[in-house]
């Protein structure tokens, strides 16, 4: 894994990754994150099907094989992408622990 | 159910798409677009929600199947193709119709409509340079009205490069302080 892999996730990949830990097609990954979030996060069709190329290209999840609509493929998270949800875990606690602690503290 | 067509040209596809959907929110509800005619059907006002894009690759490619079976999926649909360009709406009941929901995508859009521009262009300067070549000194009229035609379009393209690239750079520094 690269350094460039390591810098921070934006919103959609962060919830597309956490949506795929069962397997899921496009409309069922909006589904889902809508679901996560309480309707908060409503990704654009273009949106996800671009993050889920990406995704794909840099091997952190995969599609399955053998669906039996070409169109409907279903993707499902791989161990790269396993590993790389927990190192952003990692930084966000790192910054929610610096945000509350500085801010309980009244920003001196 | 009556129907119209009209004929238009327009090189900003963010000003054809305000004009679909001001159409569509006097009834007329396009239904196919074909070589500058805009086929619309009269309906319910603001029924529809219209939204255009330049897909990443031809329509009938595998990879563009399986993102307009998940546009179907999420209740849009495709009403007309013209080359990488696709024409889809999605009924006004579902709420907001967004494809591209983060700045990233957003750029990413943009990105790709300059690609295609600056194609676009290169093509239209080259076949200008090679009329130019082959006309040698005649330069009568069946020279002089091509080259009059190119011209124009070469300037509308590049008014339009300069446009997208301007809302482009816009977002990349909305992208400095938000995702």
């Amino acid at each position: 894994m690269t350094t460039d892999d390591r810098r921070p996730l934006t919103e959609t990949i962060f919830y597309v990754l956490l949506a795929l830990g069962a397997p899921l097609h496009g409309y069922g990954i909006m589904q889902q994150v809508s679901e996560l979030t309480a309707g908060r996060v409503a990704l654009g069709a273009g949106t996800l099907y671009g993050a889920l190329t990406n995704l794909t290209e840099k091997g952190w999840i995969r599609p399955l094989q053998g669906a039996a609509d070409e169109r409907k493929k279903e993707y499902v998270i791989t161990d790269a992408g396993r590993e790389t949800v927990a190192a952003e875990l990692e930084r966000l606690e790192e910054l929610l622990r610096n945000g509350r602690r500085v801010v309980k503290e009244g920003w001196r | 159910m009556s129907g119209k067509v009209v004929y238009r040209f327009y090189s900003d596809y963010e000003k054809e798409e305000r004009w679909l959907n001001e159409m569509a929110s006097r009834g007329w509800h396009l239904v196919r677009y074909r070589l500058g005619g805009y086929h619309f059907e009269q309906g319910e006002p603001g029924e529809w929600i219209y939204r255009i894009e330049l897909l990443p690759a031809d329509p009938r490619n595998a990879e563009s199947q399986e993102y307009l079976s998940l546009l179907l999926d999420s209740g849009a649909e495709a009403v007309s193709t013209h080359a990488r360009w696709v024409y889809l709406r999605r009924p006004a009941a579902m709420g907001p119709f967004v494809l591209f929901s983060d700045l990233e995508s957003r750029i990413g859009h943009y990105r790709r409509v300059l690609k295609l521009l600056t194609t676009a262009l290169a093509t239209l300067v080259g076949c200008a340079g090679a009329l130019f070549v082959v006309s040698g000194e005649s330069g009568g009229l069946a020279f002089q009205i091509p080259m009059v035609i190119l011209a124009v379009a070469i300037v509308a393209l590049v008014l339009q490069t300069v446009r997208v690239s301007r809302r482009a750079r816009r977002l990349e520094a909305q992208l400095l302080v938000h995702e």
